[in-house]
């Protein structure tokens, strides 16, 4: 065994280790929470469990819930690359529904084809959004981590907008009941299908989302645009020698990150069923995906397809959560839960990277 | 007086207790032995000199009587007693001081202000302005202290750094390669300050320098180390260049390009040069015309600079840090905008400030900081390679691996770098190891024009021997050489043609045959000849 | 047109644009002070709208408890500070990304207070309001500015405090020292990451009491949407101030007036399409950026996290 191969398994198991040790932590914080506050842990997590996997019907469910996250998730993770900040994505979620409804109703093109539209118009908006921002840096210095932020609230006014007036998006009087706000729902031909597997529903958009993330995360590795992505991202200026304009490749890696949530926004449209506002857009769509999505992203440290199984997680959080309010604690706890998991899981990797440094600078030292 | 307890290398058995001891001190980075079994004494009263190349372990050990690296092995005695010194404060509180080589100022605050950086205690700005007048009119130091750091040239804020480390009234002074961003005028100044400093009051200064002349002329003793030992040790007075030079490098120094890279070149080496076999009369392949650039505020970068480049040519573009050099690189690197001029590749324009483009054009770069611009440390030494053109190892937009990890193999062979495989990550190598791959990538371009900016920085002996030997061949092999290196040594050893550049334009150029070290040292001063 | 303009006239000479303009920049001021000294240390906080939430919410539990809204406010502080440690060991000790810990803190904030308010829904109220005398016959601005609920006045010596500590002693040498080039803070021997967690710790503090006084100094109860994404404006404000400290509270009017102006239009009867007056003061700040973010230096190390031995 050599030196090498040694060095790499003790380096596994220390990962291992961390990761294990910070993931209880922040289980054990949530469980102390709901003991302080007079709850009971033990049917808490059972609540959970069934809400995300036991029951029937549920991990279908939660699948379904994963896909949108994995697809912001997947946007977040090119733009990073990129070495841009973007948490604007439930906005560009929510705007890229918009179009995907504005649009799939004004196209109107035979079934199937049309649900090809709405996605890609979906796409269209979510790019677009995202576009504001990245002209907002590129041309006046903006940086881009306030601007998607703030572009968050703004989209969510443009669409309610919309969402108020008939000739864009909102539904005629005879067809929205009592509601205010919501658009023509999809006709049954217009969504995605939800093919049964072992008695669960499970949204086409899974599929869509984990084909995605293989292919973005070859790309990442292995192709040019690839490469000269990340020679942006870990080095702007090397990247400006060689070629990599700032301004081109960073702009595209900001709008195809938006790309990918308006995407999710127009899958949750025309794929998500009654989680999702039941193939009508609603205020307040987005319902906290796109900003999972984005925590999703930076728990997979940057890496595609450890993102399909992370989305996972944080499905199950949401879709156990409905289960958890029977058992007298209050549901919100889900958020705190997630917000300690992503905490917890910041650390391990913080830590190692102080350590591999130190033990590298020492190998790098010029003047010794 | 017994003799015994104080008989470790340079101290004599009637002369009183030595300002500082190192006794068998041993530090290592990992797998890199910094310093190795280091005995040393300095007296006060005297100025001592501390040669060796770069990688000697001068620097790790005065870090370690400053306070920023503990020694694994080994002790430090201050006058006498035993002490851990734990941080710049502390080594501050028992009286030593340093002068860093890269400053330890922040631009943006005022002379007062960099100057109380790093006390205790209430914040008194009167005071500090009355200390740094005492040390200014003590030393010969005239400074303003409401000036603004970053408006100051470098000698002035040399001098900042050095009022800096005399206002705590310290016993033992430091001084690490103090000449390299001072012109031969400051430097005579700056050994002039030194004298005073130690005569008046009995202190002890060290003087680190890679630079053999300066420390022969400048010191009373001397001590060579090399690979992290104590080789030798003697007076300055009986001692002369061949025999430091046998010292710092571990055997004869014959060539000249050896001589340069120590910073010794005699008059032989001076009045001989290698002749350009470039006409004088064929087009310039690089043509800067009237280039003028400006940064933030207003403040002129390059000014009106103009310089024609031919085929095989080397010129050397002499100066002192910090009159456009670095602007110079940056714009040959696609880095800077223009303000007006324009640059040509053989007769056609090239858009400044465009990403690629002078890259493309066929201009390749080594920069004077290669972690600024030159490679990505976060990515592999085989991606590093690649960093301009993927086009050879790539097809249809998809990279090819195996044949990066080839064309990696391939470079690592012919350039002789030191790691542990193409996939090794960047950071992990050392900094020559890293200068070669920049090298290697460049050269593999197949450039019309090599722009070298201060290549052989930080580099030791043998590095910089290869560097220099490159370089050369390039120009040999057609390549249109530019040097921009703040060592005139660099400069004389390999150009074949001479500029001078002093705040951001052309001051004086002539041909390697007419260079004089006195006329040079005064345009790099800005006095116009 | 002159509706437009009538319309205008109205608001800038109405009382009430002013209080509530004062009010919306008090709070804002807050934070931004607050995180005027971390930016000036370099570091880049983004978790200010969980400092605020979390101040808001303790101080809410504090006077439950005690029934003294001095002691709610000084638990304001304390829960700005919470925030405040987390942030900073977790981005300037143990180096992990400020903007993610950043982000995550305020989704987790969030989620706490919310599910900690449901459970123990504390009950609230409004401070005294306290008048000094003449200062509040100023015309228009008198009453915003000297006749408000007695915690908004601590922001006025917060202000000069906060100065006075930057430029006038030496830990906020240090402090911009290490903003502006840490490498050579680190050589003259000063602890760079300590400075910064240190300055961290005082924009929680500041927060913690702005959210402490959006409670008790203008709403008068708690929920979890309280803040409501302003804490993003504060840091927007440094920025569009320039980092510096007039720019920064200038920024803060300036914000301030697009909320005030919001609550005003509707006040006076005008009627103004809703989403375009919801979303008035981001697209101000937005474009305030816009117009100002390339004309400003920032500090020249801000959000590079420091460690020695890298470049």
């Amino acid at each position: 065994m050599t030196a090498g191969s040694l060095n790499q398994r003790s380096r596994v198991g220390e990962w291992l280790l961390f990761y294990t040790l910070s993931v209880i932590g922040a289980l054990v914080l949530s469980a102390i929470l709901v003991e302080a506050t007079g709850g009971d842990w033990r049917p808490v997590v059972s609540a959970l469990l069934d809400g995300s996997l036991r029951r029937p019907g549920r991990w279908g469910e939660t699948l379904g819930t994963a896909a949108p996250m994995l697809l912001v998730a997947i946007g977040t993770i090119i733009s990073s690359k990129a070495g841009l900040i973007n948490i604007g994505q439930e906005g560009q979620l929510f705007v890229g529904a918009a179009f995907a409804t504005y649009f799939g109703f004004l196209i109107g093109g035979p079934g199937p084809i049309n649900v090809v539209f709405i996605l890609i118009f979906g796409a269209i908006g979510g790019a677009l959004w995202a576009g504001v921002a990245a002209l907002l840096k590129y041309w006046r210095g903006v940086p881009e981590v306030l601007s998607t932020l703030l572009l968050v609230s703004v989209g969510g006014q443009v669409v309610a907008y919309g969402l108020s007036k008939t000739w864009i998006l909102l539904a005629p009087l005879a067809d929205r009941g009592n509601r205010n706000q919501v658009s023509t729902q999809l006709a049954k031909n217009n969504r995605l299908p939800r093919p049964e597997i072992f008695g669960n529903e499970v949204p086409f958009a899974v599929l869509i989302g984990v084909i995605l993330a293989v292919i973005v995360s070859l790309a990442l590795s292995r192709t040019v645009w690839g490469f000269k992505l990340r020679m942006l991202g870990r080095n702007p200026r090397a990247a400006q020698r060689s070629g990599v304009a700032q301004t081109r490749y960073g702009a595209g890696a900001l709008m195809l990150s938006g790309g990918f949530a308006g995407l999710a926004g127009a899958a949750m449209l025309a794929g998500g069923g009654f989680a999702f506002g039941n193939y009508q857009l609603v205020p307040g769509f987005a319902t906290n995906i796109g900003w999972t999505g984005l925590l999703v992203a930076l728990v997979a440290r940057e890496k595609a397809l450890v993102a399909i199984p992370v989305a996972f997680v944080f499905a199950g959080l949401r879709t156990g959560s409905s289960f958890v309010g029977a058992t007298g604690v209050e549901g919100r706890i889900t958020d705190v839960i997630q917000g300690l998991l992503v905490l917890a899981l910041l650390i391990p990797p913080a830590v190692m990277f102080i350590r591999d440094r130190k033990r590298a600078e020492a190998l790098a030292t010029d003047r010794v | 007086m017994s003799s015994g307890s104080l008989d470790k290398a340079g101290a004599g058995s009637s002369e009183p207790v030595p300002a500082v001891v190192f006794r068998n001190i041993t530090k290592t980075f990992g797998a890199v032995t910094a310093c190795d079994g280091v005995d040393l004494a300095i007296q006060r009263g005297r100025i001592h000199g501390i040669l060796g190349e770069n990688g000697a372990g001068k620097s790790t050990l005065m870090k370690m009587l400053i306070g920023l690296v503990l020694p694994d092995q080994g002790s430090i005695e201050v006058d006498g007693t035993v002490r851990q010194i734990r941080s710049p404060q502390a080594a501050a509180s028992i009286g030593i001081g340093m002068v860093h080589q890269h400053f330890s100022l922040v631009e943006p605050l005022t002379v007062w202000e960099n100057v109380a950086l790093g006390e205790s205690g209430k914040l008194d700005p009167a005071a500090v302005r009355n200390r740094i007048g005492d040390v200014a009119d003590r030393y010969g130091l005239a400074i303003e202290p409401d000036a603004r750091v970053g408006d100051l040239t470098a000698g002035l804020r040399q001098r900042v750094e050095i009022i800096k480390c005399l206002r705590r009234d310290p016993n033992i002074v430091i001084f690490d390669e103090p000449t390299s961003v001072l012109t031969p005028e400051e430097s005579v100044q700056l050994f002039a300050s030194l004298r005073q400093v130690v005569a008046a009051e009995d202190r002890a200064v060290v003087l680190v320098s890679h630079k053999l002349d300066e420390v022969l002329h400048a010191t009373d003793e001397i001590t060579i180390m090399r690979h992290g030992r104590v080789v030798d040790h003697l007076d300055a007075g009986s001692a002369d260049a061949p025999t430091l030079a046998r010292g710092m490098v571990g055997r004869e120094v014959s060539l000249r390009s050896e001589r340069a890279a120590l910073g010794v070149l005699d008059a032989a080496d001076i009045s001989e040069h290698t002749s350009s076999s470039v006409a004088s009369d064929e087009p310039p392949v690089l043509q800067i015309q009237n280039a003028t650039a400006k940064g933030l505020g207003g403040v002129t970068l390059l000014n009106d600079f103009s310089l024609d480049l031919r085929a095989g040519e080397i010129v050397g573009v002499a100066g002192v840090e910090g009159n456009g050099q670095r602007e110079l690189g940056d714009l040959l690197s696609s880095l800077l905008s223009l303000h007006s001029g324009s640059v040509l590749l053989d007769g056609t324009r090239v858009p400044d400030g465009k990403s690629g483009a002078m890259a493309r054009a066929g201009i390749g770069v080594i920069p004077e900081d290669r972690h600024d611009s030159g490679i990505v440390l976060d990515m592999t030494l085989a991606e590093n390679l690649v960093l301009v053109d993927q086009s050879s190892v790539s097809r249809r937009g998809m990279i090819d691996g195996s044949a990066l990890k080839d064309l990696a193999e391939s470079m690592i062979d012919e350039f002789d770098i030191q790691c542990s495989g193409p996939d090794a990550p960047m950071w992990s190598l050392s900094g020559g190891n890293q200068q070669r791959v920049v090298l290697a990538r460049e050269l593999s371009q197949s450039p019309k024009v090599l722009v070298a900016a201060q290549p052989t920085r930080g580099l030791d002996v043998g590095a910089i021997e290869y560097m220099s030997q490159r370089i050369g061949a390039a120009a040999a092999a057609g390549v249109a050489v530019l040097l921009i290196s703040s060592e005139l040594e660099e400069i004389l050893d390999l150009s074949h043609r001479i500029v001078v550049m002093h705040s951001g334009r052309v001051v004086g150029e002539m041909p390697r045959s007419d260079a004089d070290l006195e006329t040079l040292g005064l345009l790099m001063g800005g006095v116009v000849a | 047109m002159s509706g437009f303009l009538q319309a205008i006239g109205d608001i800038l000479s109405s009382e009430s644009t002013y209080i509530n303009g004062a009010l919306f920049a008090a709070f804002l001021a807050f934070a931004a002070t607050g995180e005027w000294v971390a930016e000036r240390a370099g570091t880049l906080n983004i978790s200010v709208e969980g400092m605020l939430l979390s101040g808001a919410f303790t101080s809410a539990v504090g006077y439950d408890i005690t029934e003294s809204v001095a002691i709610a406010l000084v638990l304001g502080m304390v829960g700005g500070l919470i925030v405040a440690v987390v942030q900073a060991e977790m981005s300037h000790r143990l180096t992990a990304d400020q903007f993610v810990v950043g982000l995550t803190l305020n989704i987790l904030v969030f989620g706490l207070a919310g599910f900690l308010d449901n459970e123990l829904e504390p009950s609230t109220k409004l401070a005294e309001r306290w008048a000094i005398p003449l200062l509040s016959d100023l015309p228009l601005v008198g009453r915003a500015l000297f006749d408000q609920r007695w915690p908004f006045y601590t922001l006025y010596p917060l202000i000069v405090f906060t100065w006075w500590l930057v430029f006038r002693t030496r830990w906020g040498l240090e402090l911009r020292s290490v903003g502006e080039n840490p490498q050579s803070a680190d050589v003259s021997g000063i602890d760079v990451n300590k400075r910064r967690r240190q300055s961290i710790y005082y924009a929680g503090a500041t927060s913690g009491l702005g959210g402490a006084f959006l409670v008790f100094g203008q709403v008068g109860l708690f929920e979890d949407s309280i803040v409501g994404g302003r804490g993003f404006i504060a840091i927007a404000a440094v920025i569009f101030g320039g980092w510096t400290l007039r720019g920064t509270i200038a920024g803060c009017v300036i914000f301030a007036g697009a909320l005030s102006f919001r609550l005003s239009i509707q006040g006076l009867g005008y009627e103004v399409n809703s989403e375009l007056l919801q979303s008035l003061p981001f697209l101000v700040t937005l474009i305030g950026m816009a117009i100002f973010a390339h004309r400003v230096r920032a500090p020249t190390a801000l959000a590079q996290p420091f460690v020695r031995g890298l470049k």
